[in-house]
């Protein structure tokens, strides 16, 4: 049963076989495994890039089944994420973040999540949107207004 | 079931597929005009591409003060700044939604924000606290009662702090007493009782008697005010306010914004009978060492029927029945990679009862061992269990002659074990010692071996035998046996924790 392999299908038809219990960390696989007759090739994945599939199935390959028990084990994991994390520009990031979305596999969306958090961590208001441009639509008196509103003095 | 986008099996023509390699070619195009630019996005990714749930999630890492700027970029993120039930959930449930039922507190009416203020205040109540003696008032105590240790941990809508006690059987076991309550209205307002006779056994117990507020009046909780003074203090104090109002709704919701004269400190329970006899004019400070004084001179525990009942009385007469106490965290209560003999244990002492020991790094490369109840003050002049000046550990065995001292040694266990505890695992006789350690177990003998070479250093030499568990043992030269030391508590769970129900019970 989880020596079952499954093909994944990327939206450039580029084949992708794991195992099933690799797999099936990602809940819309598992929907799609248990719901849809299978295509011959795979099962397709119309929205996901084979550059990003290729990612979160080293992130999902990783993660299968991985029940760290002790501290070691678990800094280990911790370090690879890093590591995988690591390797990622900007742009892959923000892909694998609505890869992991519509995949539904939530390890992967709150590691990726925390790493745009982690960009946003010391940026100036400006830097912040230049990172996801964003339009600046208030008058500096506004700005000014908004940030009194929501100020926070309770660090 | 959460569905995908719409699928086929059979879509797999061309036209179906992705949208990638188009941006991948707008990236291309777009980067070498903003290379030179390392936070520009290059291909126009803006945040409202994200679904709102992953924008939650995105921001839900971020601190408050971060929020605030993210606040300030454009009049639409303002906008989700603003909404509490999906910001400030989401916020709220990141940080604290494994430890308690987000949803759950303030009967679910409260502001999300609101309650972040608050949980981001309390989150460093977690853990171990003791009470803070006076100095002075313990040293002119003959045999001061030792402080309270008090555990605080999450609650499903509540933070609970009990009191936690060797047990005195034998065992490993830690009684633990609830002893504070702490909440928040549905109207928003913070709610802690206290239970200074722990008069109920069970957390549960107390829980349901403070959610519902019915019948604490009748039971013996206080209502009071928890004072942050830093984080790693606070001061329990009673509601004033509680005891002047008149209307019940209002007596259990009412903040107190009074301070305590701070130095008050009442030596345990057993303080609080002698108060009917107070002598008014009296300072604070002096007035509790008197009662202090008292209250170690009487046999401990008293009738705890007729405490309460002189309780009564002076509740009758309108006096306080809860001098503010204060409390401070015990900061480093477990070990770490670099401190691993650091924090909070518990052993089998010499008398064969079970005793809280903590172990603390100085800084400059040693630790010293105290029991918990020594003394409230680090270094205040109470020799430690043991100490060393130089934590440096050596493989095990280094030496035949080591091996001799660690062999010929027994292991103290809890007596009470052959009796069989259900469940409670026998602890075979085969720790794996994997480094040692030097340690004396008296300052003044190591300075009296200064003037005097003679001083046999058998009488103070010891060692500390680290297993491979994490756990350690320690012992002496001049006797022939080990203790050891286990934890008090794993991933904010007391081990071997007891609750029970006291003689007597609630009513």
């Amino acid at each position: 049963m989880s020596t079952k392999k499954i093909t994944l299908l990327s939206s450039d038809r580029e084949q992708f076989i794991v195992d099933e219990a690799v797999a099936i960390q990602s809940q819309t696989i598992k929907n799609l495994i248990e719901d849809t007759v299978p295509d011959e090739d795979g099962i397709p994945l119309p929205v996901v890039h084979s550059r990003i599939l290729a990612k979160v199935t080293e992130y999902l390959t990783k993660h299968a089944n991985y029940k760290p028990h002790n501290d070691a084990a678990k800094e280990e994991l911790k370090n690879w994420d890093v590591k995988f994390l690591g390797k990622l520009d900007n742009n892959t990031l923000f892909d694998l973040i609505l890869a992991a979305n519509y995949l539904d596999i939530k390890g992967l969306l709150d590691l990726t999540c925390q790493a745009v958090a982690d960009l946003m961590k010391g940026m100036s208001v400006e830097e912040v949107r230049k990172l996801f441009n964003i339009e600046n639509d208030f008058t500096p008196e506004e700005e000014e207004a908004v940030r009194k509103e929501n100020q926070w003095a309770f660090d | 079931m959460t569905s995908p986008p719409p699928l086929h099996p059979k879509s797999s023509s061309p036209s179906s597929l992705n949208l990638q390699p188009t941006r991948n070619a707008t990236a291309k195009m777009a980067n070498s005009v903003l290379l030179q630019d390392p936070i520009a996005n290059p291909y126009n990714f803006t945040f409202s591409d994200f679904p709102e749930d992953v924008q939650l999630c995105v921001l839900s890492f971020l601190t408050p003060s971060e929020i605030t700027s993210f606040s300030c970029t454009s009049k639409r993120y303002a906008s989700l700044c603003r909404d509490d039930a999906k910001l400030w959930f989401s916020m709220c449930h990141r940080r604290w939604g494994s430890k308690t039922q987000i949803t759950r507190w303030g009967k679910g009416e409260i502001q999300f924000k609101f309650l972040y203020k608050t949980l981001n205040r309390w989150e460093s109540l977690i853990g171990f606290w003791r009470r803070s003696g006076n100095a002075h008032t313990i040293a002119a105590a003959s045999s001061p009662p030792p402080p309270p240790l008090v555990f605080f941990e999450w609650g499903s809508s509540f933070v609970t702090g009990s009191k936690v006690s060797p047990s005195k059987m034998g065992t490993c076991e830690v009684i633990k007493k609830p002893f504070i309550w702490m909440s928040v209205s549905s109207k928003g307002e913070l709610v802690s009782f206290i239970d200074p006779e722990c008069q109920f056994g069970l957390i549960r117990d107390f829980v349901e008697v403070a959610e519902l507020g019915v019948g604490v009046r009748d039971s013996d909780l206080i209502p009071v005010s928890v004072s942050f003074m830093g984080k790693n203090h606070f001061v329990v104090e009673e509601s004033k306010s509680f005891l002047s109002s008149s209307s019940p709704e209002e007596k259990f919701y009412r903040k107190s914004s009074n301070f305590g004269n701070g130095e008050d400190d009442l030596g345990g329970e057993e303080g609080i009978g002698i108060e009917g006899t107070s002598p008014g004019s009296l300072s604070g400070s002096l007035r509790s060492e008197i009662y202090q004084y008292f209250a170690n001179r009487r046999s401990p525990g008293g009738d705890r029927a007729s405490r309460r009942q002189r309780r009564r009385e002076r509740e009758r007469l309108g006096r306080q029945k809860w001098e503010p106490e204060h409390f401070v965290k015990i900061v480093n209560c477990a070990p770490t990679a670099s401190r691993p003999l650091q924090g909070l244990w518990k052993g089998i002492c010499e008398d064969m009862s079970l005793d809280f020991y903590l172990v603390v790094y100085d800084g400059i490369g040693g630790i010293a061992c105290r029991r918990v109840g020594d003394s409230s003050e680090p270094f205040s002049g109470y020799s430690p269990v043991f100490w060393t000046s130089n934590t440096t550990s050596s493989e095990f065995p280094s030496s035949c002659e080591e091996e001799d001292i660690y062999e010929s040694r027994i292991h103290l266990r809890p007596p009470a074990i052959e009796e069989n505890m259900e469940g409670y695992p026998i602890h075979a006789e085969n720790e794996v010692v994997l480094r040692i350690m030097n340690i004396n177990s008296s300052y003044d003998l190591v300075i009296l071996d200064f003037k005097d070479s003679a001083v046999n250093p058998r009488l103070v030499e010891g060692r500390i035998w680290q297993y491979a568990d994490g756990t350690f043992g320690f012992g002496f030269l001049r006797n022939n046996y080990i203790i050891d030391l286990k934890h008090m508590a794993r991933d904010g769970c007391l081990l071997d924790a007891v609750e029970y129900c006291c003689d007597g019970g609630p009513h």
